[in-house]
């Protein structure tokens, strides 16, 4: 199993909805066998992503390469190897049982199927003799996703996209959910790719993030976005009116461009020792959360400002030497020409 | 109010005799409405699905002709049909009027567009997350096809019962025809539409009760699945 | 779920039973001899004696003359003789055989509002005019709806098609006499199928024979058969088995014992 080629390469997708713009995503590389988290606000294009990412929607324009084979339309050998868990746990109107062998059914594959429905339910926490028989409509929202789950682990998929996984169930099948699909990246090698607006619990699963915003791809993960209105001043600069009535400096937007953002390491803490110069767009704000991002150790931390979220990545030390917590306040600066317009 | 009662007791008593000319005309009638319901089930079921599931030009308007072919007077069917197939028509030839082959594509033409619009507009009705938790299962167009109809398997039930309870009430096409042939062509309700204004009232009381009844047990049967 | 199943296939079953197409004949009929019973009764000895199949459809006669025509039927049975000798003389009709005959009679409500009874046919109808009472025709062009129009010429009367006293049923004789015994109003049938009513009431009617015996109210029934140069595909030598059975001694003396409430209803005359 050669790993030269990423599991899934995107290239220059663009995705349309009649005359709207839904995906545009210049490039995208998913590594085999990785757990990638797709943050983004409802909206944002992350179900249509996911869909793509399982064959069952066609780009509009653009490629896509699974294994390094450039892969068409709804690829129907492919299909059978990469499942979608979506948000609303939806089972087939029969039992238990059949809802887990169906996509076995349809494969052909009959053997041994007793077995394997136990083994598949007792990874979601279910117990054999108490649910295989009952009827869909005889479970909870939380079980139902469980069996779901269930029904997608038993074809031990090369990839299993989950579409926000635990956001209408219950802690403890949240918790299953997780460990269940978490065994089978660590058992067969499975690709995870995760959707979910629970910050903290993606990152704290996920070993690389990925967000959207407007159909906007950040392979760098979450980022700081500005959305209008902006008043237009003359001198190629546009301005953001905040709540509490500062004005922050941007740089003028191209054509068609309509929302802005400000990458991470463009965003400056104000010391003593460096203090801003002028020119830069000086914000007081509070730190309001703090996470930790596994694979780089790094910290992010979001930081309120009046109406506006600013996030910036720290290491450890630099959160120590600043002595940042969550509720203190802070001076945070970015020049308007760091600003990113798309 | 005697002449109702009586009418009843002789019913009754005609029912359990056998009278071999009431219990004829049920047998036509459940021949004609299973072999109308079996071959306008066979076409509409795929032809509904096709037009509730996919999307294309032209789809509104065709809903706007399958829901008007739901009105087509009966008698207006038996008129076309008579046209085809009596010798001066082009399917002359094969001997169906006056026959109960002649009926049947009456009725097939009279249950086809309740099928396939009730079907469509089921399968229209299915949440689209089905087919995209289908399509993730693996499932290819073939089973998508079934699976999705098995899911909505009591809205298309729905549908053929609908469409039987049409068929086998109707009274139009079977008289005009099939010819209320006694013994041949003579259906439940060509028999009490026509014998009833000939004085023949427990005769047409005594198929009533049996229309009545047979209906009774179709609707028994579909509550009676509706709870599984 | 396996029950509905099992209980649609049994029906589709009963579907496919084999149709012992053996061999059979159509015939197109008056609703007079439907209506009294007489071919029920004359069928199944005719299917013994020949082991052909009759199967007809009532309708009236001169829409059978048209089935004829159109050779959707195999063979005629009606009663309008004028009608019938053009049909023949038109090249539609092969051989005709005058088999029974009965005649028509006037019935109406006891009470006799216009007054008709033992009256002359021609005074009857005037009379059923001038006092402007409810009288049922068939008007469905059948052999009892030809004669009846013929009776109004006769008596010097124009055709009371639009009058409001003149009802039109479209139907057959039984059904006419039942619209007549509700609206208390009078009309012209055969006798087979006034004494088959009267039978269904125990033979005591509503409505009486009030007027009789007229020579114009001879009603003569004939069975014809197809031309083979028109409807080749007419099944001509059945239709001449049955002609020729009509007018056999055997069936002639069927006709004659066919009785209702000890009534005769038909006459056979075939020569």
């Amino acid at each position: 199993m050669t790993q030269d080629h990423p599991i899934y390469h995107l290239k220059n997708i663009r995705h349309y909805y009649g005359q709207k713009k839904i995906l545009d995503i210049d490039d995208l590389d998913i590594r085999s066998g990785s757990i990638t988290g797709l943050m983004g606000p409802n909206g944002s294009g992350k179900s249509t992503l996911l869909k793509m990412l399982a064959f069952a929607l066609k780009p509009t324009k653009g490629r896509i390469f699974y294994k390094g084979r450039e892969e068409s339309g709804f690829s129907p050998e492919v299909r059978l190897k990469v499942t979608l868990l979506t948000q609303k746990p939806y089972l087939l109107k029969r039992t238990v049982f059949d809802n887990i062998i169906y996509g076995l059914k349809i494969r052909n594959d009959h053997h041994n199927l007793e077995e394997r429905v136990k083994t598949a339910l007792s990874k979601v926490g279910l117990d054999f003799q108490t649910f295989s028989h009952r009827k869909w409509h005889q479970l909870s929202g939380g079980e139902a996703q469980r069996v779901a789950l269930a029904a997608r682990l038993i074809l031990k998929p090369e990839v299993l996209l989950l579409d926000e996984p635990i956001a209408s169930v219950d802690t403890k099948s949240a918790e299953l959910i997780r460990a269940a699909s978490l065994k089978a990246r660590d058992d067969w090698g499975t690709t995870l790719v995760i959707a979910s607006h629970d910050l903290q619990w993606l990152y704290s699963i996920t070993e690389n993030q990925v967000s959207i915003f407007n159909g906007n791809l950040f392979p760098t993960g979450i980022e700081t976005i500005i959305t209008g209105p902006f008043e237009k001043t003359g001198d190629h600069r546009c301005v953001k009116k905040l709540t509490g009535g500062q004005a922050l400096l941007l740089k003028a937007p191209g054509q068609n461009e309509e929302n802005a953002v400000v990458r991470k390491e463009n965003i400056r803490i104000e010391s003593l020792e460096q203090p801003f110069k002028d020119g830069i767009n000086r914000m007081s704000g509070h730190i309001s959360a703090m996470l930790l991002e596994r694979e780089s150790n790094h910290v992010l931390v979001t930081v309120l400002v009046q109406d506006l979220s600013f996030v910036l990545k720290l290491s450890p030390d630099r959160i120590g030497s600043l002595g940042l917590y969550p509720g203190k306040t802070i001076t945070l600066g970015f020049l308007p020409e760091d600003v990113e317009w798309f | 109010m005697d002449f109702i009662a009586e009418g009843f007791v002789k019913a009754v008593g005609l029912l359990i005799n056998g009278d071999s000319s009431i219990w004829s005309a049920v047998l036509a009638t459940l021949k004609v409405s299973a072999c109308s319901l079996l071959i306008s089930t066979g076409a509409g079921l795929p032809c509904g699905f096709m037009v509730g599931y996919f999307d294309f030009k032209g789809k509104k308007q065709l809903r706007t002709v399958l829901d008007t072919l739901l009105a087509l007077p009966t008698v207006f069917i038996g008129l076309m049909v008579y046209a085809f197939i009596s010798r001066q028509g082009i399917l002359g030839d094969f001997g169906l009027l006056f026959n109960l082959s002649g009926i049947v594509i009456g009725l097939t033409i009279l249950a086809f567009p309740v099928v396939t619009a009730i079907t469509a507009s089921t399968i229209e009705g299915i949440d689209p997350e089905l087919k995209l938790t289908l399509v993730s299962l693996g499932a290819g167009k073939r089973h998508i096809l079934f699976t999705c109809l098995w899911e909505v398997r009591y809205g298309i039930l729905t549908a053929i019962v609908n469409a039987y309870g049409r068929v086998s009430t109707e009274v139009g096409i079977a008289m005009m025809i099939g010819g209320n042939i006694k013994y041949h062509t003579r259906t439940i309700t060509t028999a009490i539409a026509l014998e009833t204004n000939k004085g023949m009232f427990a005769d047409g009381i005594a198929l009533g009760l049996v229309l009545i009844t047979i209906a009774f047990l179709v609707n028994l049967s579909l509550s009676f699945l509706r709870k599984q | 779920m396996m029950t509905f199943i099992v209980a649609f296939l049994l029906t589709l079953g009963l579907a496919f039973t084999v149709q012992a197409e053996t061999k059979s004949l159509m015939m197109a009929t008056t609703t007079s001899t439907e209506d009294t019973g007489l071919l029920d009764y004359l069928m199944p000895q005719f299917e013994k004696d020949t082991g052909i199949t009759l199967k007809w459809t009532a309708t009236g006669t001169g829409k059978a003359l048209k089935l004829g025509e159109t050779c959707d039927v195999d063979v005629l049975l009606v009663h309008a003789p004028s009608a019938e000798k053009k049909f023949i003389e038109s090249g539609f009709g092969k051989d005709r055989k005058e088999v029974m005959y009965n005649d028509f009679v006037i019935i109406g409500p006891e009470a006799d509002p216009a007054g008709i009874k033992g009256k002359s046919l021609a005074e009857t109808l005037t009379a059923v005019k001038d006092k402007q009472a409810l009288f049922m025709s068939r008007g469905d062009d059948s052999g009892t709806h030809k004669t009846e129009q013929e009776l109004w010429k006769k008596a010097g009367l124009q055709l009371p098609d639009k009058e409001t006293w003149y009802v039109s049923t479209g139907q057959g004789m039984l059904a006419t006499i039942t619209v007549a015994q509700e609206k208390n109003g009078y009309t012209m049938t055969d006798r087979g199928t006034y004494i088959k009513y009267n039978s269904q009431n125990k033979g005591n009617a509503p409505l009486k024979i009030l007027v009789e015996g007229d020579k114009n109210l001879l009603n003569q029934y004939s069975v014809l058969t197809l031309d083979p140069k028109h409807c080749p595909k007419a099944k001509y030598d059945l239709a001449l088995e049955y002609l020729n059975w009509m007018a056999s001694p055997k069936a002639q003396k069927l006709i004659a014992d066919f009785l209702l409430v000890g009534e005769q209803l038909f006459f056979p005359n075939a020569k």
